[in-house]
């Protein structure tokens, strides 16, 4: 084989067009534009798990793709979801990451609301009596939110599918893990913008295939079950899921087999169990803990991502030490694991950013098994209805 | 045991990391060694432990830090020794300071990495002195892409 020039670079991969990606997704602006309006604004987004708002007026503040979000849990131990906006001049209104209060006050002019988001204060108030404006008339704007296994989901979209039909089963596996016995509560939570689209991460979560550029998975993954015993599903609405995944720890150096006993309710120790929620939220459960990806753009080329790790509510301080050992072992930012993902997604933006590298392949097919590339098929199949794009050919231009 | 080597200690130990001189930094541990990284979380309003590690567990770890993919370029931790306290009862001294780490990249540009404080204690085994243990307090919690070694 020799190097290509640049006619045959251009040409589009000689595989169906379902089984590769032009660059252009990660690159044309208006692609990310499309992406803000028909996806981002109309999808279901995972704000925070349930043990970050655990007790009435506790609330959490989150940006979503622009928009402030301010996530509330009210006396009647509803969370409930609004724009972090006052609806008086439009600034935001709670700074502070998180905490508890029962009145939410506009630091502007002190226009206060409640926490199921009615306006209760409105300073000399006498000044609007001419023009007939109320405080029934000024509430924060509600958000959609719903629950499913502790993860608290938002939705922009009034209109959008409710949450359980969005997700389907896709999330199944996990139902045991995540509400069994005391239920699970975050205790690990970082955030990083990596220079990257946020589609090269999600797909390091989608790409079984990539195992193979981290030694620890290498090691204690590859070789820990057969490879044909890998059961990937693809779930309506672009939702995936792995299943039959193992790991034999003590295979790296320096890590020690995980204890059944710690094991996650309904799971071993030794599994490792997968699922992704279109478009940005990766579950993942290693037998004793577990992780959670929400993968935020900024804009086409810069990515906030932030990771969650999961204990058992009310664990023992020997058992919380054990689980976030083992969290940290792969996923912590100094993991063996989550900063080669990140380093890989900043070098595909490096070749697709600014147009060097035309095309992906994703054309692997193991019959849903091994390291196949079905579940960023599934992905850009989900990708392109939404967009209306093809993922080939994203500008919908004539091929080369 | 002088503020003197307390001081030496403390930075010999970051010069050693920032050089990823792994052997020359764990003959400075005490065989006792606890290390940990730590970061508060305003988001879920709780502390954080980032990375634990005994001596064993710390020479394991860097053992295989040259078989992972990992962050191109050098740290460079700028430290300063604020406060050093007078010995225990079990004859450790603590220590207090402050870290800046920049990053240079493979083509020489630097940026603020992360910044924190380091709560040490030394102790003197065998007329030496070791790093016993090691609180790296992280205020930075946004590491990028994040490492593979100690910070």
């Amino acid at each position: 084989m020799s190097a290509r020039a640049a006619e045959a670079w251009s040409k589009p991969p000689a595989v169906p067009e379902t089984h590769y990606v032009s660059g252009l997704v990660y690159s044309d602006e208006s692609v990310f534009a499309d992406e803000k309006r028909r996806i981002f604004d109309r999808t279901w987004h995972l704000a925070c798990h349930e043990s970050e708002v655990p007790e009435p007026y506790d609330f959490r503040t989150v940006d979503y793709v622009g928009t402030p979000l301010l996530v509330v849990r009210g006396a009647d131990r509803r969370i409930r979801t609004f724009f972090n906006v006052c609806p008086h001049r439009g600034a935001k209104i709670v700074h502070e990451l998180s905490g508890n209060t029962k009145r939410f006050t506009c630091f502007y002019h002190l226009w206060s609301f409640d926490a199921v988001g009615a306006c209760t204060d409105i300073p000399r108030q006498e000044g609007y009596q001419t023009v007939g404006l109320k405080k029934d008339d000024v509430g924060l704007r509600e958000v959609r939110t719903e629950i499913h296994v502790g993860l608290v989901f938002v939705n922009l979209d009034d209109q959008a599918t409710p949450l359980g039909q969005y997700l389907g089963k896709a999330l199944d596996a996990f139902e045991g893990p995540m509400t069994a016995g005391k239920g699970l509560e975050v205790f690990h939570y970082n955030r990083a913008i990596i220079q990257s689209n946020w589609k090269a991460w999600q797909e390091t979560n989608l790409d079984v295939y990539h195992e193979f550029m981290h030694v620890l998975l290498r090691r204690t993954q590859m070789t820990a079950a057969p490879l044909e015993d890998r059961k990937v599903t693809v779930h309506p609405n672009g939702h995936t899921s792995i299943a039959g995944l193992r790991a034999k720890y003590e295979y790296y150096k320096g890590m020690q087999s995980r204890d059944d006993r710690l094991a996650l309710p309904t799971l071993r120790a030794d599994d490792f169990i997968f699922g992704t929620v279109f478009p940005h939220v990766a579950v993942l459960a290693r037998g004793t803990t577990m992780r959670i990806d929400v993968v935020t753009p900024l804009d086409a080329h810069r990515t906030l991502i932030e990771w969650r790790g999961l204990g058992v509510r009310g664990d023992s301080a020997e058992d919380r030490q054990a689980r976030v050992r083992h969290h940290n072992q792969y996923w912590g930012p100094f993991g063996r694991n989550v900063p080669e993902d990140a380093y890989a997604a900043e070098a595909a933006e490096m070749g697709f950013g600014r147009g060097a590298a035309r095309f992906q392949v994703i054309a692997r097919d193991e019959g849903g098994s091994g390291q196949d590339d079905g579940m960023l098929r599934a992905f850009y199949g989900e990708w392109s209805r939404r967009t209306g794009r093809p993922a080939a050919n994203p500008s919908n231009a004539p091929m080369a | 045991m002088t503020e003197q080597n307390v001081r030496e200690l403390v930075y010999r130990s970051c010069l050693a990391l920032d050089r990823e001189d792994f052997d020359g930094f764990l003959a400075l541990c005490d065989p006792a060694l606890h290390y940990v990284v730590t970061a508060y979380s305003p988001e879920i309003r709780k502390e954080m432990t980032w990375m634990e590690q005994d001596l064993a567990g710390m020479k394991a770890l860097l053992a295989m830090v040259p078989q992972h993919l990992r962050r191109t370029g050098s740290l460079h931790r700028h430290v300063s020794v604020y406060q050093v306290e007078a010995p225990a009862s079990d004859g450790t001294i603590g220590a207090l300071s402050s870290f800046l780490v920049t990053h240079t990249a493979l083509d020489g540009g630097s940026r603020l990495f992360a910044v924190g404080h380091y709560h040490d204690r030394i102790a003197a085994t065998g007329g030496r002195h070791l790093l016993k243990t090691r609180r790296a307090h992280l205020e930075t919690r946004d590491l990028g892409i994040g490492l593979h070694i100690p910070i």
